[in-house]
């Protein structure tokens, strides 16, 4: 026998021991820079070479006394300490879940991900260190270290060029929209408001659009509930995602507390069989199995089972549901500048009221239980055990007190009808608005969008059916060469959009393939070639990262420009439940890499821009907060309270430390008075200040988000959706191919799980998990490395006019020659479990060198500007074996919902 | 505190370990990890061991399979707590002649849930867990792997060697929850 097993040892091997914060450590707040949850962490910072502490409680920052006891918080372990630094020298730093914490993460729980996010620091002596550290400019196609001043001059040479000659829509922004309110707000100060661009776009959708386009017509806000809600509510119904591994906090704190201490029931949807599914089925909870994009028959077949039983909350809709007179005849402008109006031509969504609604559900076909089981492939008994658990109410009498949350499974598979149809359900159940009745997304970056400038709408040149225009699709933008100049900001851009191979095709052409190439180092040299290249058709691409990222900034920016991020400065942002804490900086920045904000500053004032005179992050944050007035996140008033003290804004919020200040924020006097949650319509404490002033008081505080103040029911006619649910089906030996992410690799793969060792140890490749009896069939086994190919990944091409009702649905485009058919194709190792349904396969959402969106569909939904990433189909082929299905030091194969 | 030392002299299987890497020094600080070059598989762990005790915690044939016995390493101090396994399964780090003998600290390195109650362990999964407190498992075929869960380190490893019948716990892999130091307990 081999002794391979006992020789073996671990791929990430853990220091057994770590030295502790001494009691003089410079102690720092911030929080976690990944998930939405956004928990709260200390740094502890001393010099190297200074003594560390010890373990009794006056020994150490910590203030605790070690060993410490189960349960207890705080644990400084091998993952939580590294070294950076600090004012030029090397420091001790220790990067921990803030015991002391009373909100969010309470008593210091985190996530895999957050725990470790002390391996995020900056240390030349650790995976880290090839984080960006100066201004690169291509020459000879190599990128070459430049100075400051040299790259942003040919950027901003350029892009002026660039505007004059081509116009303001060849100059294209596409950036994260979430990494904290002075970035985002620099950036598109300078795109929207100075440039008045319309192509520009978010990480994750080709426009500038919402994400959860159902509840705007319905009238919820996608951020109203509070964290508490969750453990408050008899029933939660969790679609598209498993807080368990997305949303740990979430659910370890809050989710948990309802299950176990309130009997919460809940019900999950999801084609997997994860830990939280489990756990939800072993306390009484239900898994609805759904296949992929079906969700909107499932919901629409519940709410039959609840009218047809009248288990619906009448007194809830007749006071908050928009009726006859409000939907049809309206109050002022009525229902016309509702969004769904111009959605698609008239009359597809509307209704008079709650029985106008009924008589469309019950005539629809797809709302049977019978049908809605067999398009989604579940067992129709699940179905009416679901509406019993929402709805019928308790033996008293009472009425169930129910929320509903979701995620990209959800609402990146079938956008509008899954939004809207189970928006309209949780409508019919009386929820938002009440404890443990609440209708939230459960997120996935933080909040820390603050737009510097409106959208210009108007200059978009994509027109659908009837009146409406759609924002500008910046990758339709780009393939057609309109794109000449792409300021590239915290997103891999390519990657990260689906049909991506024949994206990347596109950059190559526009960059690569153009004959004007740089082969000087003489600066204006450079910028006459690259203009050569843009009025050739080509594009220049300036991409501002923390690290190189392959292939848009290793192959094809011509401008490359390090970033400092997280702990490098003073950030603000906004988390899940509205709360806006400060993040300070504790170390330095790698090199010359500087802060987004101050980079787009330094470009915007070489373009001759003005503004942009900031001298450090607080007069930004403080710009930014009168444009927070009247938002879920209003928090302008920290600005009013610190100047009425004296401070400055930072400061002021810095003295909330983790705790932060729950938007939106309110003034009575000097006083500022916290949102627990939004559409809270029994709320009492709202200040009488004033509705406008140096707050605006909104009306989802205590309404819903609609003319009226009331919910809109809407319909969900399933043959929207029909015609490209039909060719994304899987053919042949086809399966469905579903991706998502996974607990240790959630919102954190922008910066290091490819720096992180602890985590390449649990996943050192892509993985797809496939059913067994689908595995078989393929002779796959757990280890094997398989490709996974498709030659139909369909993509919208060309510039669309849509002139008749059913131009832009996908069987119109097909018809008119829209739609390109490209080939994608990545490989994984095979992971045989029957956590995940029969005939779906699933995979991770961004494994940057195998990404599952080179066969995702880049279509997006004709309603709304979102792309469908969850829907895709292809063949999955066994290659042969990984070396980790013989290996005992990387990857595990164990199932992950033992319970 | 056990009484166990690092006076291991006569112990030859440990000594020719850690007279390959230190020359039979024990005064070793910390981990030295060594590339994965061939033949040298296994040796890191004796980093491992130098500075820790030799103690003997079972035997092979008493040792039932699937029955996990509870002992305390390194030391008795709080969170010494310990699980011994016979697994259904090859192990990485396994001993005996099925290479299937593995310990393990019992405390989840997440938030320090104890793990060695009843209906911790997974027999059929080989698995340690999921912890009661939020639900961590540990893959203890794969050196304590996390499963799935937020523990940001492996469950930490106790290395062990066999004399005779004699299993002896000699080091770790790790450390363990609410420790700052494996041997110092303040």
């Amino acid at each position: 026998m081999s002794r391979k097993a006992e020789n073996s040892q671990p791929f990430f091997q853990p220091e057994d021991r770590v030295p502790l914060p001494p009691k003089n450590a410079d102690v720092i707040t911030t929080c976690c820079d990944y998930c939405v949850m956004a928990c709260g962490f200390k740094v502890y910072r001393w010099p190297v070479g200074t003594p560390s502490g010890g373990p009794k409680r006056d020994q150490n920052a910590l203030g605790l006394n070690y060993p410490l006891r189960p349960g207890q918080g705080g644990w400084v372990g091998p993952n939580q300490y590294t070294q950076g630094k600090w004012q030029g020298k090397m420091h001790h730093i220790a990067v921990v879940g803030d015991h002391k914490s009373r909100v969010v993460n309470v008593g210091g729980g985190h996530s895999i991900r957050g725990g470790c996010i002390a391996q995020k620091v900056y240390n030349p002596q650790k995976p880290t260190q090839d984080r960006l550290q100066h201004p690169m400019v291509r020459i000879n196609d190599l990128l070459m270290p430049v100075t400051w001043d040299f790259a942003l001059d040919i950027a901003a040479a350029v892009s002026k060029h660039v505007i004059k000659t081509h116009g303001e829509s060849a100059w294209a922004m596409k950036y994260f929209s979430y990494q904290y309110f002075e970035n985002t707000y620099a950036l598109t100060k300078l795109a929207l408001k100075a440039i008045n661009s319309p192509a520009v776009a978010h990480h994750d959708h080709p426009s500038f659009v919402n994400s959860v386009p159902g509840w705007v017509d319905i009238g919820y806000d996608i951020f109203s509930a509070s964290h508490q809600d969750f453990a408050m509510a008899d029933c939660v119904l969790i679609s598209g995602t498993d807080p368990f591994e997305t949303k740990t906090t979430l659910w370890n704190h809050w989710i948990l507390k309802g299950i176990n201490g309130n009997k919460t029931k809940v019900i999950m949807i999801n084609p997997r069989h994860t830990a939280g599914v489990a756990y939800a089925e072993k306390h009484g909870g239900l898994h609805l199995d759904v296949l992929p994009g079906s969700d909107t028959v499932v919901h629409m077949a519940i709410e039959r089972v609840i009218v047809e039983n009248g288990w619906q909350d009448t007194e809830f809709i007749n006071q908050w549901v928009a009726n006859f007179w409000e939907t049809d005849s309206g109050f002022g402008q009525g229902t016309r500048n509702t969004p769904w109006q111009w959605r698609t031509t008239w009359g597809k969504f509307q209704v008079k009221g709650f029985e106008d609604w009924k008589d469309w559900l019950l005539a629809q076909e797809e709302s049977k239980v019978e049908v809605a089981a067999r398009i989604a492939g579940i067992d129709p008994a699940k179905i009416y055990r679901a509406a019993e658990m929402m709805a019928k109410p308790k033996d008293n009498g009472e009425r169930v007190k129910t929320s509903i949350c979701i995620e990209k499974g959800l609402y990146w598979s079938n956008n509008y009808l899954n939004t809207a149809s189970i928006g309209t359900l949780g409508a019919i159940l009386g929820c938002g608005g009440r404890p443990g009745q609440v209708m939230t997304r459960l997120g996935g970056h933080q909040r820390g969008g603050v737009s510097g400038g409106k959208y210009p709408t108007w200059k978009s040149p994509y027109k659908a059916p009837g009146r409406r225009r759609h924002r500008l699709d910046l990758d339709r933008w780009l393939e057609a060469g309109h794109v000449r100049f792409a300021y590239v900001v915290g997103t891999t851009w390519i990657q990260a959009m689906p049909g991506s191979s024949a994206l990347e095709d596109v950059f190559k052409r526009q960059t690569k393939f153009n004959p004007h190439q740089v082969r000087s180092f003489d600066k204006q040299t450079i910028i006459d070639t690259l203009k050569r290249r843009v009025d050739s058709g080509g594009m220049v691409i300036a991409n501002q990262e923390i690290y190189l990222r392959d292939p848009i900034g290793n192959q094809y920016a011509d401008i490359v420009l390090p970033a400092a991020t997280w702990g490098e400065e003073d950030f603000t942002r906004a988390n899940s439940e509205r709360r806006v804490r400060l993040y300070g900086k504790f170390c330095d920045a790698p090199g010359e890499a500087l802060p987004d904000w101050k980079i787009a500053a330094r470009l915007a004032k070489k373009m001759g821009f003005t503004g942009f005179d900031w001298k450090d992050s607080n007069e930004v944050f403080e710009e930014t907060c009168r444009f927070s007035r009247g938002s879920r996140k209003d928090y302008n008033a920290i600005r009013v309270v610190a100047r009425r003290k004296g401070m400055r804004a930072h400061e002021f919020l810095r003295g909330f430390g983790t705790k932060g200040l729950q938007a939106p924020l309110l003034l009575d006097g000097n006083r500022i008075v916290e949102t627990k949650r939004l559409h809270d319509y029994n709320r009492k404490d709202i200040p009488d200040s004033g509705p406008e002033a140096s707050t605006i008081h909104n009306k989802r505080l205590l309404a819903f988000k609609t003319q009226t103040g009331k919910l809109n029911l809407v319909k969900s006619p399933w043959k929207l959706w029909a015609d490209f649910y039909e060719f994304m089906q899987p053919r042949g030996d086809e399966l469905w191919v579903t991706n998502g992410r996974i607990n240790e690799l959630w919102e954190s793969g922008f910066d290091d799980y490819e720096r992180r060792p602890y985590t390449q140890q649990r996943w050192p490749m892509n993985f797809i998990e496939l059913h067994p009896v689908d595995a078989k069939a393929r002779g796959i086994e757990s280890g094997d490395l398989v490709s996974v190919e498709s030659h139909r990944v369909p993509v919208q091409k060309d510039f669309n006019l849509g002139v008749k009702s059913d131009d832009m649905w996908f069987s119109g485009l097909m018809k008119d020659g829209h739609i390109e058919l490209v080939s994608g194709a990545f490989s994984a190792i095979a992971m045989v479990t029957s956590a995940i349904k029969q005939g779906v396969a699933f995979t991770e959402f961004l494994k940057p060198s195998a990404p599952a969106n080179v066969i995702t569909p880049r279509v997006p939904d004709p309603l709304t500007m979102n792309y469908r990433y969850k829907i895709a189909s292809a063949r999955i082929t066994r290659i042969g074996e990984t070396v980790f299905k013989h290996s005992f030091s990387q990857m595990s194969f164990k199932r992950r919902d033992i319970v | 505190m056990s009484k166990q030392t690092n006076d291991t002299s006569g112990q030859s299987a440990c000594m020719t370990r850690r007279a390959f890497l230190f020359g039979g020094s024990a005064a070793v600080a910390g981990t030295v990890l060594l590339p994965g070059l061939p033949g040298l598989e296994g040796k890191v762990l004796a980093a491992e061991v130098a500075r820790y005790p030799r103690k003997r915690i079972g035997s092979l044939k008493t040792l039932q399979l699937n029955q996990p016995v509870k002992f305390n390493y390194p030391d008795e101090a709080q969170n010494s707590n310990s699980l011994l396994f016979r697994l259904g399964a090859v192990a990485g780090g396994g001993i005996g002649p099925d290479q299937n003998v593995v310990a393990f600290n019992a405390l989840c390195t997440h938030m320090g849930g104890l793990l060695d109650g009843p209906g911790s362990f997974s027999a059929a999964d080989q698995a340690l867990g999921p912890c009661l407190l939020h639900q961590t498992s540990f893959d203890l075929t794969r050196h304590g792997m996390v499963i799935g869960g937020h523990a940001t380190e492996s469950l930490p490893q106790v290395l062990l060697e066999l004399e005779g019948d004699d299993i002896y716990a000699v080091g770790m892999l790790g450390l363990i929850y609410g420790r700052y130091d494996n041997l110092n307990t303040g």
